[in-house]
């Protein structure tokens, strides 16, 4: 495969699509297109570089690259902002990587109709600091908001901290444009209309090509929504001594009926006693702080308020006692940030090491929370006394349905790993203890990810699983639209589709 | 248990031999053994806040610039993947500003804490002074550096030398030596002498008391930034050993870029010796104007908003003191921009980007007008010498133009001062 | 006080707060240095820790402020009836 690719002819073509500056063949150039944030095993760096990176600045540019992928059959890795945590950005097979990072304009700002269309390659916090001058805003809001990208929300499938109140990125793409495996630009969205949020018009398009991990195309261009800016924004966390009460709380919150509720997220007690080795919020607490449950909404002036009352007195009558402002705004405003720094990491006599981080996203529903929570720890615990390169961060869980905070959860373990340390016999059991916390969430009736994506190892193996008989009309999607494999092959085990 | 190489662990030690199956020469060695710490601390993170505040990654999108990529070569190194001609050439797009190193959250969230954070800044001086050493010299920046330790000052325009580097001050009877030096910028001193003609009426009509360097050399600042560190060195124990010579103990930067130099970098070279207190000019005005030693009364009518210099507000944290300034200047509409969101705002001068990738660094000055003609003013106002040159060739090229002026001249034009000078 | 004094740079000896925990300057935490043996710390002058201590809490403001025109608090005013 990367001796065709590496081809003269095909490079030379390319460059007349695109100009020799953006096809990259440099080693740096590759090296640097090859992880994401999640894991990586960095002692088979060479295994996970594409044989060309090309930097296109237009649909139509997008659309040739992948015919001539066709033509030559060669893999294609589409990469927006390399933040995910699943691998979809990581080749397996080589090819052309297409970084989609030059396409970051706002193509048009509809104010009437409230939308705003734009290219994939721009950041949402760059985007909302254009849109603020007009009173809106696109509230997809990850823990990567500050760097993650819109075409690589879509592909992910994305969940935002505020989706039980605004949605998350499928609620707010309308509609877009998708460059399909084998070369052609499509519109899809809710029917045909490029602005229409619900239409009962041919299949329901615009929800397959959410989530697919690039396998069945390139999105080009999205609108989204513009919802207005929040006058009002209320945070509060509450602390608790055992972590029944505080699930109890969590429950009676997300079940409120609040409108302007945005999420509940309830901290394990491992996740405060993490929180206690370097977040100035956390160390002086008491040692009978064992859980948080922290709670926000946002809206007008007029229900927030009155909402921000009722979370006070639902918060209080649960058995929580408030942090006061200064924790609850200080963390609340950090959520934006809260990828987990390496530094956290500690060895199993409390040295610090830099690890690197696992994140864990399944979805469960709330009556599963404990026994998940149990069960997990138990499973880290096992692996770290065993091996001594990993680390339990604790466990968090969030209101998972957009609109819908009464509803499941994204449930999230962090699990630290000292990569510095990673072998393949280190690997091969990190990939073990994965598969192991996977095989719990399928146990509960859970979902392997909420919005990472399933495209790793440890998560890949159980796709069928879970999908079950929505597996096999995966496969048959998966072949009718890409008939070459091409479309970043070998993820998620659409590889299976073409197995005769 | 300390270093992890040392411990002959085999998957460390087998690694470095992968790749072209020959382990890294003797220098990148010892490079990567140095920053193999704030590699991982990079590389085992991977979530790129850095990406979006950079004013290169603005202007070129490409992920060789950022400084993941940056932190990443120096693992791949380590690995035998890559080696410093492969990278080199990555590492011009930089211009040093500071605000990836202080945005990433193991800055940002938890630097303090652990007493180790982001350096990004140093990460890319290491690499650019491996470059060097490794005999991969990029052709402008290596011309500039020469030019530098002949004229011993830095050719910002023909004809630089030592025996101008005081004619700015013509007919201002500024003294030679004395315990406070001010330090007067190549740029200041030799393209924009307006910025150091304003600085030194607005000291003296204040009633400090300074004296100019027997021989000012360059602060050595630019080629630290460029990877030629003995050079820099040289250039710096010259100029400390001037100081010492007319018994100075204090050094007024008129300058972030100098601020910089004599409060980063010449505590490393000289260590627990080094006493000289620096300090920078607008810290030193905003307390002059506090204690009413400088009366600000004649009206300055524009409408003006405020370049946050990269080097002030980003790497030292300075941002208040010039605003101070500003809203004590009568007659001045002041349409300010946060100091937070100008973490992402640069003018391209630094970390010699002019020098080497001019229509990168003209590209970051072009954007950096536009936000501020976005706020409908007349004039912006900066407070680094350097950033003004490339901010008012952009200023001027649009329709209608931003007129560039330095903070300096504003407050000698509020304090009645004809300062004169060449401005540009 | 402003201006730069190498000898102002270095920073006071830590005292122990919790386990793990230490404090050199009023009110910013420290990791017990005991605790950086593998990975070492670096050299910190004094005002970049408060420069960093200070960036954080403005930028925490500065996204408060991106996402909403007002706070609300938890104890007072807001709360009252």
């Amino acid at each position: 495969m990367s001796v065709v690719a590496r081809s003269d002819s095909v490079v030379e073509e390319l460059q007349t699509i695109l100009g020799s500056d953006y096809v990259l063949t440099n080693r740096s150039s590759l090296f640097n297109r090859a992880r994401v944030p999640a894991p990586f095993p960095v002692h088979r760096w060479d295994e996970h570089i594409a044989d060309i990176a090309v930097l296109p600045e237009t649909a139509e540019q997008v659309s040739e690259v992948v015919k001539i992928a066709n033509a030559y059959k060669i893999p294609v890795v589409p990469r927006a902002g390399g933040t995910g945590l699943s691998d979809g950005a990581v080749p397996v097979t080589g090819g052309i990587l297409v970084d989609i990072k030059r396409m970051n304009k706002i193509l048009d700002i509809d104010l009437v109709d409230r939308t705003v269309t734009v290219q994939p390659g721009i950041n949402m916090l760059k985007l909302n600091e254009e849109l603020r001058r007009h009173g809106v805003i696109y509230p997809d809001d990850p823990a990567s908001y500050p760097c993650s990208l819109v075409g690589g929300r879509i592909g992910t499938g994305g969940w935002s901290l505020i989706g039980a109140r605004y949605g998350h990125t499928r609620d707010l793409v309308i509609s877009m444009q998708v460059c399909l495996p084998t070369g052609e630009l499509i519109e899809v969205g809710d029917g045909g209309g490029r602005k229409i949020r619900k239409s009962s018009t041919g299949f329901q398009l615009k929800q397959l090509f959410m989530g697919h991990q690039g396998s069945l195309g390139i999105t080009t261009e999205a609108t989204l929504e513009l919802v207005p800016r929040p006058e009002a924004e209320f945070a509060a966390f509450f602390g608790y001594p055992d972590y029944e009460t505080a699930y109890k709380s969590t429950g009676a919150l997300a079940k409120s009926g609040l409108a302007s509720l945005a999420g509940v997220v309830l901290f394990d007690e491992w996740k405060v006693n993490y929180l206690r080795r370097d977040d100035e919020a956390y160390i002086p607490q008491p040692p009978e702080l064992r859980c948080v449950v922290a709670v926000a909404a946002y809206g007008t002036m007029a229900e927030t308020k009155p909402a921000s009352q009722a979370i006070m007195s639902i918060g209080k009558e649960t058995g929580g006692n408030y942090l006061g402002d200064e924790v609850s705004q200080g963390d609340w405003a950090s959520r934006h940030d809260r990828y987990a720094t390496p530094l956290h990491g500690r060895t199993p006599d409390g040295q610090v090491v830099p690890m690197s981080w696992h994140c864990e996203d399944a979805a469960i529903t709330y009556s599963a929370l404990p026994m998940v929570r149990e069960e997990w720890h138990a499973i880290a615990k096992r692996y770290i006394d065993d091996y001594g390169v990993f680390d339990d961060w604790g466990m968090f869980a969030y209101t998972n349905g957009a609109h819908k905070p009464w509803a499941d959860y994204l449930v999230e373990i962090d699990i630290g790993i000292w990569e510095q340390r990673l072998d393949d016999a280190m690997w091969d059991a990190w990939v073990q203890c994965k598969r192991e916390i996977t095989e719990v969430s399928l146990k509960y009736g859970g979902s392997i990810t909420a919005c990472h994506g399933s495209t790793r190892e440890g998560d890949a193996e159980f796709v069928p699983r879970e999908m079950a008989g929505g597996f096999d009309v995966m496969k048959k999607i998966k072949r009718a639209l890409d008939p070459n494999n091409i479309m970043n092959p070998g993820k998620n085990r659409l590889d299976e589709a073409y197995e005769d | 248990m300390t270093d992890i190489r040392e411990s002959g662990d085999p998957a460390v030690v087998a690694d470095g031999l992968q790749g072209n199956g020959h382990g890294p020469d003797d220098l990148t060695e010892g490079f990567v053994a140095e920053w193999r710490d704030s590699a991982y601390g990079c590389f085992s993170s991977g979530h790129k806040f850095c990406r979006e505040v950079c004013p290169v990654m603005q202007v070129t999108r490409n992920e060789n610039h950022t400084p993941t990529a940056f932190h990443a070569n120096i693992v791949a190194m380590e690995k035998g993947h890559l080696a410093v001609e492969d990278v080199a050439e990555d590492y011009i797009h930089c211009v040093q500003c500071g605000a990836c190193e202080l945005r990433c959250p193991n800055t940002l969230f938890t630097g303090d804490f652990y007493r180790h954070r982001t350096r990004t800044v140093d990460v890319v001086k290491a690499m650019r002074a491996l470059a060097v050493d490794s005999g991969v010299e990029q052709p402008h920046w290596k011309r500039w550096v020469e030019a530098t330790m002949e004229a011993h000052n830095e050719p910002v325009v023909d004809g630089v030398s030592q025996e101008r580097v005081r004619d700015w001050a013509e007919g201002l009877d500024v003294p030679i030596g004395g315990e406070t030096i001010l330090f007067v910028d190549c740029e200041a001193a030799f393209y924009r002498t307006s910025v150091a003609r304003a600085t030194a009426l607005v000291l003296r009509n204040a009633g400090v008391e300074f004296g100019l360097m027997q021989e000012q050399w360059c602060c050595g600042g630019p080629a630290a930034e460029m990877g030629y560190v003995e050079h820099a060195r040289t250039l710096a124990e010259h100029n400390l050993a001037d100081w010492r010579s007319v018994g100075a103990n204090r050094v007024i930067t008129l300058d972030p870029h100098d601020y910089i130099a004599f409060t980063v970098d010449y505590p490393n070279y000289f260590g627990d010796q080094y006493d000289i207190e620096i300090l920078h000019i607008t810290e030193l005005v905003a307390e002059l104007v506090r204690e009413g030693r400088l009366s600000l009364t004649q009206p300055v009518e524009r409408v003006v908003t405020y370049h946050d210099a990269c080097r002030l507000n980003k790497r030292k944290g300075i941002y208040k003191s010039p605003r101070e300034i500003l809203r004590a200047i009568p007659g001045l509409t002041f349409k300010d921009v946060d100091h937070v969101t100008q973490w992402s705002y640069c003018s391209g001068a630094g970390g010699g980007m002019r020098i080497e990738r001019p229509e990168i660094a003209d590209e970051i000055a072009r954007r950096r007008v536009e936000k501020a003609a976005d706020l409908e003013i007349d004039t912006l106002v900066s407070a680094c010498v350097w950033s003004e040159r490339p901010l008012a060739e952009r200023g001027a090229d649009r329709n209608p133009s931003i007129e560039v002026r330095d903070l300096m001249e504003l407050v000698a034009d509020a304090a009645g001062l004809d300062y004169g000078g060449v401005q540009r | 006080m402003f201006g730069f004094r190498l000898q102002a740079e270095r920073p006071p000896e830590p005292r122990p707060v919790t386990d793990g925990v230490v404090m050199r300057l009023d009110d910013i935490y420290e990791i017990d240095p005991d605790r950086m043996q593998v990975i070492t710390q670096q050299h910190m002058p004094v005002s970049d820790t408060l420069r960093i201590v200070d960036s954080r809490w403005e930028h925490l403001a500065w996204m408060h402020d991106h996402w909403a025109d007002n706070v609300l608090s938890g104890e007072g005013e807001d709360q009252a009836e």
